[in-house]
This record gives structure tokens, C-alpha cells and sequence, in this order.
């Protein structure tokens, strides 16, 4: 009887650690494979790289340096570079007062970066084209005996994505834009003024199918009905605006299930109250019922926000995968989600940005939950 | 003596349910009336006819009718926004809603839609003083009106229902969720309140309508049994089934 119930208990625990036990597992790998590749210059660059050539020629100077720098540095220039990956060469550091700061490329001056990758260096001399030196330290040591650069081909850092980050930005702003005033509305009309007990089942039991669908089906009603909606202003493809359409059918139950739980935990006293003091239904909402919904309304969209970060298969349809660089409402783009997909079925997937993206996601998810958490908190105490 | 209200033959349904039979009342202004009588004997339902606080509930029908200076109130005549600014309400548990103490005495103008200070202030000051809250509230007017005591609640929501200057209030057992001396203030405030206002109050306590009251109706089974002056109906009750309860033998 005794090992019977301890073997019970052993089951039990193990069933209850798979939970923990998952989510160790894939903060691990995603850390593991990701955590590398995760900088600011990550968060806040450009996923594809941007060609320059330098069409003024620059003038030697001194450029001492005190401190010790990474890379291999040339004081006649004012720069350091190093051996990247796939045999690039980095920029490390630069000088302030280095001449490569001034750089005067085709359509105007451009500051040279840290991460920048040198292509081409043309003294003059050496035939145009040419490319000085095969490593770091052959380009230094050559350059070093030249007064003159002629010109500079250079392209910027890679691997960015703020792109995505702006994109999922509007994706939120756009779908909340449009589901909070429909899923509120619905939810009072449900709640407070629909009186026939059998057409307010009806309706609930939609709502609530609306949550089983899956996301793949909603892209596919975004691209055939909403797709035309777009249309009319004139957005022929996948826009991010489509994707916003579609991202705000998901989140309808979810606005309308928080704005129902938080409308039911409003007291009937306080209806009763406002409407014994000659107050019409409408002014018993808005200024009375309503201002108590706010934290549960709340919570609701922060629920929505963390779907809408987490939400790809939808979003492949109606947004598009390709990445952008300056997503616009009307041009299509791809939200944080997508770019992993996006990075998985290149031609050589990238898994070390795709899983920096999914730390990415998964800090604000977490740090939604925790303010979700000292926001349910603070909305049980204030209606009981 | 001037009549408040008039209620001429009144019959209310829950569904098939007759919860109130033929009642007929005059209501004297005034003066405090008092209900009383044992649980689910109709007494709160009558009241809450009588601002037709009943039409909130799905399956209630009334039949008959009340007069208001002579307009039905349940005629097409009567708004039903404006009867209830006229006849004001406090409920049994405090309900002051979730703002400040100010807004929640100014809810009730604001809605009829007076919009400017000055005369908010003065709306607001004159019926906290009435509703003996002032001195105990005069400096934290801004605070959220649900750090108020119990009784302070009570009496704001006593404030927010004189705020309207309705002709009628309607209280619904407003000092069975407090204590014995927040009970003794909102008795005194009701005695003070009948030189303005006509109050019908519904209790449960025999003793509260002996103390407070100037007429009493004894309610049994969804109807008056006896209407009469306090002093009658305690002292020398006509019907026995009055004498019986407020001698205590059931109820």
C-alpha cells in the first residue's frame, strides 16, 4: 500500500516538473544558440547590409592612442580593423578625429560605423578594384604607407532587427486600435443592454468558437475577405495593415472575454445607484460601470499585446516573410515572430539570430506576465 | 395634510408569482413611514415600486398605479429618468461608487447636466452639511469614497440621493449593515431630514420604526395588513396578525 501510494506521488511529481522542466529546456537551448549574436547593435540595426563607396579621397594625419583597443590599428589613419566571420574585415574602432569620419559617399557624407565591414580599399597607385591585402593586417600595413585614399568600399553591419521590432509595433497599435472599441462595444451590448437570454447564448457561444479556430484559418480569411478592404486604399499585397486586420479577428474573444469578466464584477449595487439617481443607462456605463471595467480591460490587452508578439502563422499570409528594413503600414513586413520563420527557411538557416529573436521574445512575454500579475492583483482587490 | 404619493390598487407579478396585492397607501409628506414585517413579505418590492427600481428586474409586471402630484407613475406621462430624480433612493449595503467623495455627490447633478463649478460646490457643500458629513469630510473631499467608514458611507449615499432635492427618499433597511452608533447618527439625520423631505423607510427593526417613524404600514404576504400612525399601530394594532408580530409571536 505504502509503494503503491509513493509511486503515485513519484508519478505526480514528474508529471507537475514537465512543465518547469520544458521551459528550462528551451531557455536553455535558445540561450545556448542565441546569446551571442544579442547586442544593441542587434536590437537597433539593419538586417541587410548597405554598399557605400567613398568618391572623395581622404589625407592621412597622427592619431596616437593611449589606450589598449581590440583590432589592429593604424595611427597614420585612425582606425582599427579586425578578421570577422567568412573572412570579412571589421571596423573596431575609429578615431575621433580619424579622416574615415568623413567619408563623402554619392548622395552625401555618411559617418563609418563600428561592425562596418571594409570591402575595397583604393590607393591610387594599385589598380582600381583591386582589394588591399587579404587580412586585416595586410590592409593595415599597406594603407600605412600611403598619404592618400582614393576611395573606400565599405557596407554596413547585417543582421539586424529593428525592422521587425517596428513592425510588430504596428501590428499592435493597428489591431488594438481596431479591436478595443468593437470588442468593448460588443461586450457592453452583451452585458448590459441585450435582454433575450437565447440570442445572447447564441452570441456568447460564437465568441467563444472564435477562440478554438486556429491562426492558419484566420490568415486565410485575411487574405480572401479582408485582403479587398485593404484594397480600397490602395494596398495591392501583403501589408502590415492586413496583417493588423486579421491579428485584431484573433483578438476580438479575447478583448470581449476580459471586458465580459470584468463587466460581471462590477456590482449590480452601483448600477442600481447610478440609475436611482436619475441617471440614464448610458451615463450608468460610461461614467460609472466602464471606469470600474479599466483594469480588466487592461488586462485584456496586455493578453492581446503578448498574442500579438507570438502570433507567425497568420501573419505569413497576410504580412508577408520578407524582412524589412523600414517597414511601412502599407507595405508588407515581417513582426519579430515571423523573422524566425523568415531566418529557418533561407537557404542557410540562420539559428543564431533566429534564436536571439526568440529571447527577444520571449523577455517581453515574461515581463508582460509579471505586469499582468501585479495587475490582476491590484484588480481583485479593488472590486471585492 | 399634503400627500407625497397616492397608491391605488398596485398588483405586482414575478412571472406567475403575485408578490404584492392590491395595495392601496397614502403616503403623507413630510412625515417618515415606515415598513415593516417579516422577510420576503413584500415590503422592499413595494418600495422599489414606488421609482419604478423594479423595472430593472426581467420578469416583474406592476398593475395598478402611483400618483406623484397627481401624474401616474407608471403612465406614459412620467419619465422614468425624471421620477427618479424625484424620488430619491439609499440602499441597504453603502454603495458609494468607486471616486472620489465629491464626484460621487456631484454624479447625480452632473448627469442632469449641470456643468459649471460654482454651482457644483455649492450643490455638493449644502448636501454633505445636510447629510451631517461635512465637518467630518470638509478637507479630504477629494479623497476615493470608499475609504469612508461604513456609516460615513451610508451617509454620503444619503448626500448623493439630497444632492437631486428630490421630493421623496426611499430607504431600503439603510442601517442594517451598521453599527449602533452609525445607526443613532442616520436615525437622527432622518428625523432632521423630515422637515425637507418625505422619507419612507423600510426595517426590520420594530424598535428603529417606533423611534423614527410617524406612520407604519405592517406588510404580510405581499399585503398591508394595517396602515396607521406609529403611535396606533404599536399601541393599539386592529388587526391580531399586527398584534402578533409586534408583540413578537412570529416573524
Amino acid at each position: 500500500m505504502k509503494i503503491k501510494d509513493k509511486i503515485y506521488n513519484l508519478i505526480t511529481y514528474i508529471a507537475s516538473s514537465m512543465g518547469i522542466i520544458v521551459l528550462i529546456a528551451i531557455l536553455l537551448f535558445i540561450f545556448n544558440k542565441g546569446f551571442n549574436k544579442l547586442s544593441l547593435q542587434m536590437i537597433f540595426g539593419k538586417y541587410w547590409a548597405v554598399n557605400y563607396i567613398s568618391v572623395e579621397p581622404i589625407k592621412s594625419g597622427n592619431f596616437e592612442l593611449t589606450n589598449e583597443i581590440d583590432g589592429i590599428y593604424s595611427k597614420n589613419w585612425g582606425i582599427a580593423l579586425k578578421d570577422g566571420d567568412s573572412k570579412n574585415i571589421t571596423i573596431t574602432f575609429i578615431h575621433k578625429d580619424s579622416p574615415f569620419n568623413n567619408l563623402i559617399v554619392k548622395d552625401g557624407s555618411i559617418n563609418l560605423q563600428k561592425g562596418y565591414t571594409i570591402e575595397k580599399i583604393d590607393l591610387g597607385e594599385l589598380s582600381v578594384g583591386k582589394i588591399v591585402g587579404n587580412n586585416a593586417q595586410d590592409v593595415i600595413s599597406t594603407i600605412d604607407n600611403y598619404q592618400t585614399i582614393q576611395s573606400v568600399y565599405f557596407k554596413s553591419q547585417s543582421g539586424g532587427i529593428f525592422g521587425g521590432v517596428i513592425a510588430t509595433f504596428y501590428l499592435i497599435l493597428i489591431s488594438l486600435s481596431i479591436v478595443l472599441p468593437i470588442g468593448i462595444s460588443s461586450s457592453i451590448y452583451l452585458k448590459e443592454y441585450e435582454k433575450n437570454k437565447k440570442f445572447k447564448a447564441i452570441l456568447q457561444y460564437g465568441i467563444d468558437t472564435l477562440t478554438g479556430i486556429p491562426s492558419l484559418v484566420y490568415g486565410l480569411v485575411g487574405v480572401t475577405v479582408l485582403f479587398p478592404i485593404t484594397q480600397l486604399v490602395n494596398i495591392n499585397s501583403t501589408s502590415i495593415l492586413l496583417g493588423g486586420l486579421t491579428m485584431s479577428i484573433i483578438l476580438l474573444p479575447t478583448i470581449i472575454k476580459a471586458t465580459n469578466d470584468a463587466l460581471d464584477n462590477v456590482p449590480d449595487s452601483l448600477r442600481q445607484g447610478s440609475l436611482s439617481l436619475g441617471a440614464t443607462n448610458f451615463q450608468t456605463i460610461y461614467k460609472v460601470v466602464l471606469p470600474c471595467c479599466i483594469n480588466g480591460i487592461l488586462t485584456g490587452v496586455l493578453l492581446s499585446i503578448g498574442r500579438v508578439i507570438g502570433e507567425s502563422a497568420a501573419l505569413i499570409y497576410t504580412m508577408g516573410t520578407f524582412v524589412n528594413d523600414a517597414p511601412k503600414i502599407s507595405s508588407s513586413g515581417s513582426s519579430l515572430a515571423v523573422m524566425i520563420y523568415s531566418f529557418m527557411v533561407q537557404e542557410n538557416p540562420n539559428m543564431e539570430l533566429a534564436s536571439a529573436v526568440s529571447i527577444i521574445i520571449l523577455i517581453i512575454v515574461m515581463i508582460l506576465n509579471v505586469i499582468l500579475r501585479v495587475f490582476g492583483k491590484k484588480f481583485e482587490r479593488k472590486l471585492v | 395634510m399634503k400627500l407625497a404619493l397616492s397608491v391605488k390598487d398596485l398588483n405586482l407579478y414575478y412571472g406567475n408569482k403575485q408578490a404584492l396585492k392590491n395595495i392601496e397607501m397614502d403616503i403623507y409628506s413630510n412625515k417618515v413611514t415606515a415598513f415593516i414585517g417579516p422577510s420576503g413579505c413584500g415590503k422592499s418590492t413595494f418600495l422599489r415600486c414606488l421609482n419604478r427600481m423594479n423595472d430593472l428586474i426581467d420578469n416583474c409586471r406592476v398593475n395598478g398605479n402611483v400618483f406623484l402630484d397627481d401624474v401616474n407613475v407608471y403612465s406614459g406621462k412620467m419619465d422614468v429618468v425624471n421620477l427618479r430624480s424625484r424620488v430619491g433612493m439609499v440602499f441597504q449595503k453603502p454603495n458609494p461608487f468607486p471616486m472620489s467623495i465629491y464626484e460621487n455627490v456631484a454624479y447625480g447633478p452632473k448627469c442632469q447636466g449641470v456643468k459649471d463649478k460654482k454651482i457644483l460646490d455649492k450643490i455638493v457643500e449644502e448636501s454633505l452639511k445636510n447629510a451631517a458629513l461635512w465637518d467630518d469630510i470638509k478637507d479630504r473631499l477629494n479623497d476615493d469614497a470608499l475609504g469612508l467608514s461604513g456609516g460615513q458611507q451610508q451617509r454620503l449615499c444619503i448626500a448623493r440621493a439630497i444632492a437631486m432635492e428630490p421630493e421623496v427618499i426611499l430607504m431600503d433597511e439603510p442601517t442594517s449593515a451598521l453599527d449602533p452608533i452609525s445607526t443613532k447618527k442616520i436615525e437622527d439625520l432622518i428625523d432632521k431630514l423630515k422637515e425637507k423631505y418625505t422619507i419612507i423607510i423600510v426595517t426590520h427593526s420594530m424598535q428603529q420604526a417606533k423611534r423614527i417613524s410617524d406612520y407604519t404600514a405592517f406588510f404580510l404576504m405581499g399585503e398591508v395588513i394595517e396602515f396607521d400612525t406609529t403611535s396606533n399601530i404599536f399601541q393599539n394594532p386592529k388587526d391580531k396578525r399586527t398584534e402578533d408580530y409586534i408583540t413578537g409571536r412570529f416573524g
